[in-house]
């Protein structure tokens, strides 16, 4: 999704999605909050960079990194879906598909211990 | 064989907790690891799943009861956005044609119904928070000014509790129309905090009795001719959009505003034109009057 999105903004294509009613991506992606603020950085890219730090922690096993890494992408989700509905009163749907893989990716790391399998 | 099963009661397999009232033998005063209660595994993220369900209904618990006002348009603004959607050209309202408006109108087989001046009128009933209403006033807007002016028209959205909140509109409370060809009246009932604004005149009233049965707004009646009681497109196309916004897409033809309202606008311009004998003839166009032998 990340990819997808991040692709989107740098190439100006068409997005797949609603644009109208409470399901509008381009409302959501084409606001101030669609970029790292001051900067000229898609959030999608950063959500990017997320998920490959996740799979890099995973790779090396490192439980606290991941936990603190899984609590700071879920705290994001969360600031991140606080815009989308009190703020901009408009979900991105893709960007909501990249949510709940954080928040599965936040699930497997507090409940699944280094000997489960 | 009983004595061996009477042993195995009597010493709890490691981890396992003990019988609290079972009979104390020498090997229940050792001590014992503390009893643990392993949580079950789903506890936690159901927990989590739960807990981030309430912060969303949280959310749109908040974004309910403070539902932004799209910000107000200025004088300059509004100035400037009237003044686009009133002189949108000719030539995109005909490349639009019906566009993607709903057929709304409706024809009835009544005489033509003028005003006092002996032209064609047409009369508006509606209010300012009927997010309907709010819709419907810029295809209206948009028709009428094809066919005269308006002055004194103002910004304003549909209420902020009813559903479509804060549609972006214009009200005709305080705005006067002056045509060549119609006469135009605009009732606005209520403001968008549901105060009373104005009430509709004897004759008035008996056109919205006889025409509007399910008491419903906005109402819209062309000259006793064609009647409109449902909305051409359904406000949230307008959601979280300023006014400019909405100008601005409407001088696209292909915008999903102009097929919406700008094909609403050429229906009723249809309309209007039925009332007129197709006067002026540079808005009864050929295409126009398509229109005008479908509705």
């Amino acid at each position: 999704m990340s990819i997808y999105l991040t692709f989107v903004h740098f190439s100006a294509a068409q997005l797949v999605c609603s644009a109208s009613g409470t399901i509008d991506c381009e409302r959501v992606l084409g606001s101030g909050y669609g970029v790292i603020a001051g900067t000229a950085v898609p959030t999608s890219a950063a959500g990017l960079a997320w998920f490959l730090i996740a799979g890099a922690l995973a790779l090396l096993r490192n439980r606290r990194a991941q936990v603190a890494w899984s609590v700071a992408g879920l705290l994001t989700v969360v600031y991140l879906v606080f815009v989308e509905i009190v703020q901009l009163g408009a979900i991105c749907i893709w960007c909501t598909v990249a949510h709940a893989m954080v928040v599965v990716i936040f699930l497997l790391t507090v409940t699944v211990r280094d000997g489960d399998a | 064989m009983s004595k061996k099963k009477k042993l195995s009661r009597q010493q709890p397999a490691k981890g396992h907790h003990p019988h609290r009232s079972g009979p104390q033998t020498p090997h229940a005063k050792r001590p014992m690891r503390k009893p643990v209660s392993r949580t079950p595994a789903w506890v936690a993220p159901v927990s989590v799943v739960g807990g981030l369900a309430v912060i969303v209904v949280a959310f749109l618990a908040i974004r309910y009861m403070t539902t932004p006002t799209v910000p107000p348009a200025s004088r300059a603004t509004t100035a400037q956005v009237i003044s686009t959607i009133t002189s949108l050209q000719a030539s995109e309202l005909e490349q639009v044609g019906e566009g993607s408006a709903t057929k709304v109108l409706k024809k009835t087989s009544d005489q033509l119904l003028t005003g006092s001046d002996g032209k064609p009128l047409v009369f508006y009933f509606g209010a300012e928070y009927c997010p309907y209403c709010a819709a419907e006033r810029w295809p209206l807007i948009i028709a009428l000014s094809r066919f005269g002016t308006f002055t004194g028209l103002s910004t304003t959205t549909s209420s902020s509790t009813d559903v479509y909140p804060n549609t972006p509109t214009f009200t005709f409370h305080g705005a006067t129309y002056t045509s060549s060809y119609i006469t135009f009246q605009a009732v606005e009932s209520t403001d968008r905090n549901g105060n009373a604004l104005q009430n509709p005149s004897s004759a008035q009233q008996a056109l919205v009795t006889k025409y509007d049965k399910a008491d419903t707004i906005p109402f819209l009646d062309l000259g006793n001719k064609v009647v409109l009681l449902t909305p051409s497109y359904m406000p949230d196309l307008l959601a979280g959009k300023t006014w400019s916004d909405i100008a601005t897409a409407l001088t696209n033809p292909q915008s999903s505003e102009s097929q919406a309202i700008l094909g609403s606008a050429n229906q009723l311009t249809a309309a209007i034109c039925l009332l007129t004998s197709n006067q002026p003839s540079s808005v009864c166009t050929a295409t126009i009057q398509a229109i005008e032998t479908k509705l």
